[in-house]
């Protein structure tokens, strides 16, 4: 009897626990699976590795440096005081403020962050060795700009969350990011991945590859000229823009003064402007080929017509408009070359000022063009009802508009490609890491005069360079360069005109007669003498260095003479300035 | 006295049943194997993920390593760098005059026929 219920005893005991195994095992199994899975299971984050930067021959301008932020996790430690030295020793850390976060006895204590991947190598292989925990480590990078402050304001930055905050960095953010994956998995009780329990996983879509259409080859010449300029006549602000006129790709970009986008925090944001796309300024005398080309294709003058004037003074609206010398009847081809104000001002008024509005619209000046950075301004370009009785005869030449260094090239990129108004393009291609290329296309905007009318346009701006024009200084041995000087007076902010201060120019293109490159030179407020301060003096010596380093790198073949190319009186005063010291 | 009864009655036996415990031998045996198969098999997963997780680590090391040489390589590279290089004459760069190049295949000029190209037209515009 006793052993029947020693027995059922047993019996119902093992019932019991049967049952609660039952019950575990099988009807409270999803909640105890979960729960299981939320203490052990964690979602780890693949990071996706953000696009590479490109010149338009594969040069790197931004890639990606592994570093990593190495954190402690006290309840792993076992031996605090090892830990804190090799932290210390590795980290470049104080010993004693790596023992005091350890004594805090937190689980994420961030020793350091953006640790090279070196430094973090050998501690990892020094605990391993001494068979240390404690201290991991996390993954993640930061952008690096090979070239410096090279192309800066074109590449732009990235914040301290990854995200780009200006230039391509910004508008192409999308493209290069990418979308991190993830992986849900388990550890062990000292932290340590199970691999077998790994769950569901999501690749990363790392980024893809921006291909520029600059070519840093290009960008290097345009940079050390403009350097120089700004090292030698500190001027407030340097500008320089080189386009391909028949595709509108911006081969090289740069201003001064510029930045390292390497370290952004350190930077004045005034040298953070990419003064070619947001800066606006009156363009002088190379807006002189608005009007030129809207009246010859307006048929209100022709290639024959002369036009008077007024032997240096025209009386108009209560004001003088004058000339720098006194021109009596000229052609418009001469009008051109001379850059006569009071000969243009005569063609704006002959075209009328809707028809002259129009033509300044057609160039494409008072709209964004849509260069794929961010910032672009589109200038100040007044309706006609809004122009007092001054304004036909000095927006012709340059005056009482506002426009960006970018619209004065793109413009003279009409003339240079046989009439048409390209997009500027500063993304060739977006490549995405499978080899799938998208490639950017060239866009027509409009066709803004006929091939005829630029062609004689083109052959007025080519003899501007000749003895004779305002551009002598801008000539290239071996080739015929067409161009047009600007220099127009700077706008005090508080208003009216600040005396003594210019904004100097100069708009090319080179060969003449089938042009590889338009490039602007623009000097904002050179500190020599006034009298100097001429774009054919100031900015067309620097195209001309610029273009013949270029003609270089581009391989193109000299067609014309040899000529002797006189000293420009910038450089001989400087040198002069120079010996006397 | 009877023979018959002066013999001793047969003993009763249990005869070992060969089959049965063959059978239950090599079932015994082949659910311990199974077992052991189970625990072995599922140790060497343990192993092999252990395995995954370590070349896991030294491929990305390794690619950590590769991008911080790519990095390099591209800093060392660069313009910016040459050009240093070039300043501080560690590298010494000639340039080449005009007259030393030879034109094996020199390009047609577009001004053959005195026309400039047009946008986006590589031939020159009729």
């Amino acid at each position: 009897m006793r052993i029947a219920w020693a027995c059922g005893a047993g019996a119902l005991v093992f019932t019991i626990v049967s049952a609660r195994l039952v019950d575990l095992h099988v009807a409270k199994h999803e909640e105890y699976s979960r729960f299981a899975a939320e203490k052990n299971t964690v979602r780890q984050i693949i990071p996706a590795k953000r696009g590479l930067i490109l010149d338009r021959n594969g040069d790197k301008l931004a890639v990606n440096l592994p570093v990593h932020t190495v954190f402690a996790d006290a309840s792993h430690i076992k031996d605090p005081e090892s830990i804190s030295e090799l932290a210390a020793r590795y980290l470049d850390l104080k010993e004693s403020e790596v023992a005091e976060k350890i004594g805090t006895g937190g689980k994420y204590l961030v020793l350091k962050r953006k640790v090279p991947d070196e430094s973090v190598l050998k501690l990892q292989a020094e605990m391993r060795e001494r068979n240390l925990r404690g201290i991991y480590t996390e993954v993640d990078s930061i952008r690096a700009y090979p070239n410096g402050s090279m192309l800066g304001h074109v590449l732009g930055y990235l914040n301290h969350e990854r995200k780009g905050v200006q230039g391509i960095e910004r508008t192409m953010e999308k493209h290069l990011a990418g979308e991190d994956g993830y992986r849900y998995t388990e550890r062990d009780r000292t932290g340590r991945e199970i691999v077998l329990y790994r769950g569901q996983e999501q690749e990363p879509k790392h980024g893809k590859n921006i291909r520029l259409t600059i070519d840093m080859g290009l960008q290097a010449i345009l940079e050390e000229e403009i350097d120089a300029t700004y090292r030698d006549l500190k001027p407030h602000t340097v500008n320089a823009v080189m386009v391909d006129p028949k595709t509108g790709e911006i081969l090289a970009m740069a201003s001064r003064p510029s930045y390292d986008p390497n370290s952004p925090g350190s930077t004045d944001p005034e040298t953070m402007k990419n003064r070619s796309i947001i800066d606006m300024v009156e363009p002088g005398s190379t807006f002189k080929i608005v009007v030129t080309a809207g009246a010859l294709n307006e048929r209100t003058v022709d290639e024959k017509s002369t036009i008077f004037c007024e032997n240096g003074r025209f009386f108009y609206g209560g004001r003088t408009l004058k000339d720098h010398n006194g021109y009596g009847h000229m052609s418009v081809h001469d009008i051109m070359v001379k850059s006569s104000n009071i000969g243009c001002a005569k063609m704006a008024m002959m075209m009328g000022g809707e028809k002259f509005h129009e033509y300044v619209r057609r160039f494409g000046f008072g709209e964004r063009l849509g260069i794929e950075l961010p910032g672009e301004i589109p200038g100040l370009v007044h309706p006609p009802s809004r122009w007092d009785k001054l304004t036909i005869t000095r927006m012709p030449m340059g005056h009482s508009v506002a426009v960006t260094p970018l619209q004065i090239t793109m413009g003279m990129a009409v003339i240079a490609n046989g009439g048409s108004l390209m997009a500027p393009q500063v993304v060739k291609s977006i490549e995405s890491q499978d080899g799938e290329v998208e490639r950017k296309q060239p866009r027509v905007v409009r066709e803004v005069v006929p091939e005829k009318t630029a062609r004689f346009v083109s052959n007025s701006l080519a003899a501007v360079t000749q003895p004779g024009g305002t551009a002598t200084f801008a000539r290239v041995n071996g080739f015929d360069v067409a161009g047009k000087t600007g220099t127009a007076q700077k706008v005090s902010e508080k208003g009216g005109y600040a005396p003594g201060k210019y904004v100097v120019s100069f708009v090319g293109y080179m060969p003449a007669e089938d042009p590889r490159f338009v490039c602007l030179v623009m000097v904002d407020d050179a500190k020599i003498s006034s009298g100097l301060n001429y774009g054919g003096l100031v900015a067309a010596p620097i195209f001309s260095r610029i273009a013949e380093r270029s003609a270089r790198h581009l391989d193109l073949v000299p067609n014309r003479p040899a000529i002797a190319l006189q000293p420009d009186p910038i450089t001989a005063s400087l040198k002069a300035a120079e010996g006397t010291r | 006295m009877n023979l018959a009864l002066q013999t001793p009655a047969p003993q009763a036996s249990n005869p070992i049943q060969a089959a049965k415990v063959a059978k239950f031998v090599a079932l015994t045996f082949l659910i311990g194997a199974f077992g052991l198969a189970y625990v072995y098999l599922k140790n060497q997963q343990f192993v092999l993920a252990e395995q995954i997780r370590k070349t896991e680590r030294q491929i990305r090391d390794v690619q950590s390593r590769n991008e911080v040489l790519i990095a390099r390589v591209t800093e060392l590279s660069s313009r910016p760098a040459l050009q240093r290089r070039v300043t501080e004459k560690f590298i010494s760069v000639v340039a080449i005059t005009g007259d030393k190049i030879a034109r094996l295949t020199p390009p047609v000029l577009a001004t053959e026929n005195g026309v400039i190209r047009t946008a986006l037209n590589s031939e020159p515009a009729q």
